[in-house]
């Protein structure tokens, strides 16, 4: 049982690493929204395998608000804003793809080189998540690439919930979760963030007639 | 009891939001900023008599009751100051009445969120709460419908956040080095188990901890390099909010980072590792800060560079440590607020004048707008350091407490770092102050209560300058012991 679930948990993890790199790749915004719903159950569904082996009954619940909220509220809310400001349909990228995906391996092999000694030598951590550690850095660290790589507000908004869905991952892995109140408020800053950030995207694209961040270079010293 | 607290913004909120009068919006928004004052004084008071406050979730000690002092007295100050800004702001047509409204519905929104970081002794809620901050205050930051502020509140925005995320991962790191100890208990990871229970915590896992909260939270405060969010939200935002989020919002950010210095302090670790880094970012902050206050164009800019100069210093007291060190730091936290508001407030009328935030476009103002203009200098002269100005003393207390910890390369850049900044700043302020002034201005001044606020606060530094009473000197002392590990508990 313990061996099948583990085995369940790392193909999940794997999964969510892929979607991050197949967003990477892509050059449609709609499939980037797409791409971020389809991690996000992956995300959903591997809370709920840890749920499983411990039984803790909050994780249930944190996998549940995962998959309604992340998988389901947010994308909706994206494609709402994308279809909205009627923005052009590429990504749009400073930095082009081959190369992005390039720098994204090494982000990933990074991140095992940076985690390797905290999952195998040093023992302090001992959840049967541990090895999702090194991938959920390596997708905090796509996500913050995202972030500087990409022009346009909608894919920065992309790539601050890469970087929580990363940071997610992270504390199911070492500590099977935040206790409950904190995860409920964490889910309600997110839901929030995106909002805002939303509306400020409607304002730039209002206020430049683009929604791309490039053009915002007006206050320097 | 705390909760109470926390509530009267939520409902001073809540009232706003039906009213469509601009006079019953001030007056309800002035009323309940002046209700979570007298709140906070009295809960404060309670705290620093009879001691710590422990409600599971919500948590007081002296710095919280400290911190949350700050924070409702700005709170009042910018609120007051707030009514006749927006006044002018709305006959001059820069915003519309329903944006009025809306200000201070936010307004009491973000005060709240700052409540909420000082008293919540779960670390995680204290993360949502800083992160709460950011997002009530991105209207406000953005409130103009100008291409320059959506671009300062975007930023401001995108870039908090990204910190605050880092913030997240040192917090979930913090409880996993928690859960090995205590076990998945509901409260490991409230700062009160956490502080008791330092010393057996893994020090790897804290150190790794501590580093991404620095960074994160280090954000927030301005801490260079990751302060690039600041100038611009400072300067785009209206005059009372700049205030507001220079004067208390970074000391929030800044007490969100102390309350992993503490734990790290009594961890085998010692106050060493977290005090060298708040050191490093300190003195890399002030001379960041002081390179920009020497060119600076835009008042408003050179004001928000001069706060990362200050939290910068506070870093340094902090880092330096021992009695001095963090007494000076504290009592900073204090002395900034009141004089960086003072400024801010300054700031506004030259800027509702003047109708530019250039330096080389004003001169003369000790004409043009007599009270302003000597109460900008006064402020420039103790935000600078001057004596007999209450800036110099903390800043004093700061280089006593660098000698005393033999940390004398820092000391010594830490006031070369001062005078540099002190010629500098003055110089801007100076050319603004005096001279004639550029087109024929009529010196006519609007005297209502903004400058009565202004005229309380230089008091107040000039005051605590010359006197540090009794009960602020327990308070800072009773903090200070906070700090000492196995001093408290």
């Amino acid at each position: 049982m313990a061996f099948t679930t583990t085995t369940i948990i790392d193909g999940l993890a794997a999964a969510i690493l892929l979607t991050t790199f197949i967003a990477i790749a892509s050059n449609r915004m709609f499939s980037l929204v797409r791409l971020f719903a389809l991690q996000s159950v992956a995300l959903g569904l591997l809370a709920m395998a840890v749920a499983s082996v411990t039984g803790a009954a909050h994780i249930y619940a944190v996998a549940v608000l995962t998959l309604g909220i992340k998988g389901a509220v947010i994308p909706w809310m994206l494609l709402y804003v994308m279809e909205k400001i009627k923005t052009t349909k590429e990504v749009e990228p400073l930095v082009s793809i081959p190369l992005s995906l390039l720098l994204c391996g090494v982000l990933t092999a990074v991140a095992f080189y940076i985690t390797e000694p905290i999952i195998f030598t040093s023992g302090t951590i001992t959840t049967i998540t541990k090895n999702c550690l090194a991938i959920s850095l390596a997708v905090v660290l796509i996500g913050f690439y995202t972030m500087i790589a990409r022009k346009k507000a909608v894919t920065q908004i992309m790539g601050l919930l890469t970087m929580e869905n990363g940071l997610f991952l992270a504390a199911i892995s070492v500590t099977y979760g935040m206790p409950m109140i904190v995860e409920l408020g964490i889910f309600f800053d997110i839901l929030v963030a995106v909002l805002i950030m939303g509306l400020f995207a409607f304002r730039i694209n209002k206020t430049f007639d683009s929604v791309d961040t490039t053009i915002l270079r007006r206050l320097h010293d | 009891m705390i909760e109470y607290l926390l509530l009267i913004p939520l409902i001073v909120a809540a009232i706003c939001y039906p009213l469509r009068r601009r006079a019953l919006v001030e007056a309800v928004a002035v009323t309940g900023s002046a209700v979570t004052l007298l709140a906070s004084l009295m809960i404060s008071y309670e705290v620093f008599t009879t001691g710590t406050l422990d409600e599971g979730l919500l948590y007081m000690d002296a710095l919280s009751a400290y911190v949350l002092l700050l924070v409702s007295l700005v709170g009042l100050l910018a609120c007051i100051y707030s009514i006749t800004y927006l006044r002018q702001e709305m006959e001059d047509g820069e915003i519309t009445e329903l944006k009025l409204r809306n200000y201070y519905i936010f307004f009491q929104l973000f005060v709240f969120t700052m409540l909420l970081v000082c008293v919540s002794n779960n670390l995680g809620i204290m993360w949502i709460a800083i992160e709460g901050t950011t997002l009530a205050s991105a209207y406000l930051v953005g409130l103009y419908d100008r291409d320059t502020s959506i671009e300062a509140a975007w930023k401001y925005l995108v870039i908090c956040s990204v910190g605050i995320t880092l913030a997240l991962l040192g917090t979930i790191i913090v409880y996993a080095s928690s859960i090995q100890v205590l076990g998945e208990e509901s409260n490991a990871l409230n700062w009160s188990t956490l502080w008791a229970n330092a010393s057996s915590l893994d020090p790897g896992l804290l150190k790794i901890s501590f580093i991404f909260v620095l960074i994160g939270y280090g954000t927030k405060v301005g801490l260079s390099p990751m302060h690039t969010w600041l100038p611009d939200a400072h300067s785009q935002a209206p005059t009372p909010v700049s205030a507001l989020l220079s004067g208390v919002l970074l000391n929030c950010a800044m007490y969100g980072i102390l309350r992993y210095h503490m734990i790290v302090s009594g961890s085998p670790l010692g106050a060493g590792f977290s005090g060298g880094l708040l050191l490093l970012f300190g003195i890399i902050s002030v001379a960041t800060a002081a390179a920009f206050i020497i060119m600076a164009k835009d008042y408003k800019r050179m004001l928000a560079y001069s706060s990362i100069e200050h939290m910068g210093i506070i870093a340094i007291g902090f880092g330096f440590g021992g009695f001095w060190g963090i007494f000076g730091a504290l009592f900073h936290m204090l002395n900034h607020a009141l004089a960086k508001t003072l400024l801010f407030f300054g700031a506004g009328k030259v800027l509702q004048r003047f109708h530019t935030k250039d330096i080389d476009k004003v001169h003369g103002l000790i004409k043009v707008l007599p009270f302003t203009g000597a109460l900008l200098l006064g402020g420039g002269l103790a935000i600078t350091g001057c004596p007999p100005f209450s800036l110099f003393l903390s800043e004093f207390m700061i280089m006593v407490g660098g000698l005393s910890s033999q940390s004398y390369l820092g000391t010594i850049l830490y006031i070369l770092l001062l005078v540099i900044v002190f010629a500098a700043f003055l110089k801007h302020i100076g050319g603004m102050v005096f001279g004639e002034p550029l087109e024929e201005i009529t010196p006519k001044e609007r005297r209502g209560p903004d400058v009565a606020v202004m005229g309380v606060l230089l008091v107040a530094i000039l005051a605590l300058g010359l006197y540090v009473p009794g009960f602020l000197n327990e308070v800072l002392d009773q903090i200070y012991r906070l700090f000492v590990p196995g001093g408290g508990a």
